[in-house]
């Protein structure tokens, strides 16, 4: 019996060495297996970004006046309409030099020296209204004057060169002091990663029960190439389909869009917030 | 980037109570299976072998003294642990000329050392046939346990989906697949151990005989 015993340590053994070396070879399978930190999904055809990109904005001069003006314009050609309905319809897999077609197509369309006129007009009636709220023109005032006119007119140029169709319309529709092209590009590049992050959310929520208090807050931090390089999930849902289907519609969307210049050379954290209510909507 | 899934040892660290503890019983089971698959397979072989150099031995050389002296070289063979029996009872006789009981009394001493080692050859293999037969059933046991506590979680979760389902069956599953894993060599080693215990006992049953006669007419 005693070699019985001995038999046993050796079983007993020879098992916790099996258990180990299976742990150790998962270990070993899943680290070589490990995925890459950062993901490139080449597949996926990446929509404009809205707020408008380097590319856009380094286009040539001609190119960089006519967005604004021509879609001013109360009574545009109906190429011109076109352009301002296009970013409208949000398109899911919009072709990066699509914004930039519109801007060839209205530069050389007669409209756009009426659309420089009533350019100039509108600059002249804001100078008329400052001048009667300003009654007693004093030295200080009037340059202040001039340097906010010219501040304004920075501004409306800027507008016209730094933004594709969709800001062109809405700076244009907030009568040129919204300014979403140069008022806040991180939000135009939020809002874009947000649309392309939506278009890849593959969710249903007839799967589930009850969508009530189902909410992920995530963040996802962007590289300068627009490479999503990490996901943190600050609160996951109850339920792992909706935390999975967040997790494959960030992963689909990667790469986003390059960051704008603004942002500098160094990455960015941005944050969402998935849930099934939003998605209904 | 994303995070990984460690694999079954994952699963297994997830699991509930009752499914860990019907993975410890399953792999005591395996350890205690194998310790007596170890040690069987050693004793039996060895116990063949040296029954089978003895068996040459006695039908080599006619005496027996010989025989008695070279049986006392093999401790594990069962053939020359029953002709030492034999041999010690033949040796006490106080009458050897009455053959009748002299036959008698060896045959008895034969036949009780033939009953010891049959009980010695077959101590611990029921064990295997009971972990071959019930080792499943354990690990089926633990698998609807698991399955059981996973639908509760799923009615908790309000999600349906294939994600929501499939670990919580993954890792009730590993219960299945650990009894599998302990009652596979368990069977396989009783059907062995049976056959070769079946083979020694038939060598018992056949050479008793030949060892009674070959005392009685020593010269």
């Amino acid at each position: 019996m005693k070699k019985f015993y001995l038999w046993l340590v050796v079983a007993a053994a020879t098992h916790a060495v099996v258990l180990c070396a299976a742990v150790f070879f998962q270990i070993w399978n899943a680290a070589k297996n490990v995925k890459p930190k950062i993901v490139s999904v080449t597949l996926v055809s990446l929509p404009a970004p809205v707020g408008g990109t380097q590319e856009v904005s380094d286009g040539e001069g001609g190119a960089e006046e006519s967005p604004v003006r021509v879609l001013a314009t109360p009574a545009p050609s109906p190429a011109v309409e076109k352009t301002v309905q296009q970013p409208a319809a949000k398109k899911p897999q919009q072709q990066p030099q699509q914004p930039l077609s519109p801007k060839i197509v209205v530069e050389k369309s007669p409209a756009s020296q009426p659309a420089n006129n009533q350019l100039q007009k509108a600059l002249d009636r804001i100078k008329q209204n400052v001048d009667q709220k300003t009654s007693p023109p004093q030295p200080s005032s009037v340059s202040t004057l001039n340097s906010a006119l010219a501040k304004l007119q920075q501004k409306v140029q800027s507008a016209g060169t730094g933004n594709g169709g969709a800001s062109g319309s809405s700076s244009v529709g907030g009568g040129g002091g919204k300014g979403s092209g140069t008022g806040g590009p991180s939000k135009s590049y939020k809002a874009a990663v947000a649309s392309i992050i939506q278009q890849n959310w593959e969710f249903s929520g007839i799967l589930l029960k009850n969508s009530g208090g189902m909410a992920v807050y995530v963040r996802i931090n962007i590289l300068p190439d627009g490479t999503i390089s990490q996901i943190i999930f600050d609160r996951k849902a109850v339920s792992e389909y909706l935390n999975n289907s967040v997790k494959k519609a960030i992963q689909k969307s990667s790469p986003l869009p390059v960051l704008p210049k603004e942002e500098g050379s160094r990455d960015v954290w941005i944050g969402f917030e998935f849930s099934p209510e939003g998605l209904e909507k | 980037m994303f995070d990984t899934k460690i694999g079954v040892f994952g699963l297994i660290s997830d699991a509930g109570p009752v499914v860990l503890f019907v993975l410890s019983v399953l792999l005591s089971f395996s350890i205690v299976s194998w310790a007596i698959i170890a040690f069987k397979f050693s004793y039996l072989r060895k116990s063949l072998k040296e029954s089978r150099v003895f068996l040459d031995f006695f039908f080599d050389v006619y005496n027996v003294e010989k025989v008695f002296t070279e049986s006392e070289r093999y401790k594990h063979g069962s053939l020359p642990k029953i002709f030492r029996s034999g041999y010690i009872e033949y040796q006490a006789l106080d009458d050897r000329g009455n053959i009748r009981q002299a036959k008698a009394r060896i045959s008895r001493a034969i036949k009780r050392e033939a009953n010891t080692e049959n009980k010695n050859l077959s101590t611990l293999v029921p064990f295997l046939a009971t972990v071959g037969n019930t080792a499943p059933f354990i690990g089926l046991f633990g698998t609807v346990w698991g399955i059981m506590t996973s639908f509760h979680t799923i009615s908790l979760t309000q999600s349906a989906s294939l994600a929501a389902v499939a670990p919580g069956i993954s890792e009730a599953l590993i219960a299945t697949a650990a009894g599998l894993a302990a009652a596979i060599p368990a069977v396989i080693g009783y059907n062995y151990f049976t056959q070769q215990i079946t083979i020694i006992e038939r060598d018992i049953e056949e050479f008793s005989p030949e060892f009674v006669a070959a005392l009685l007419n020593e010269p």
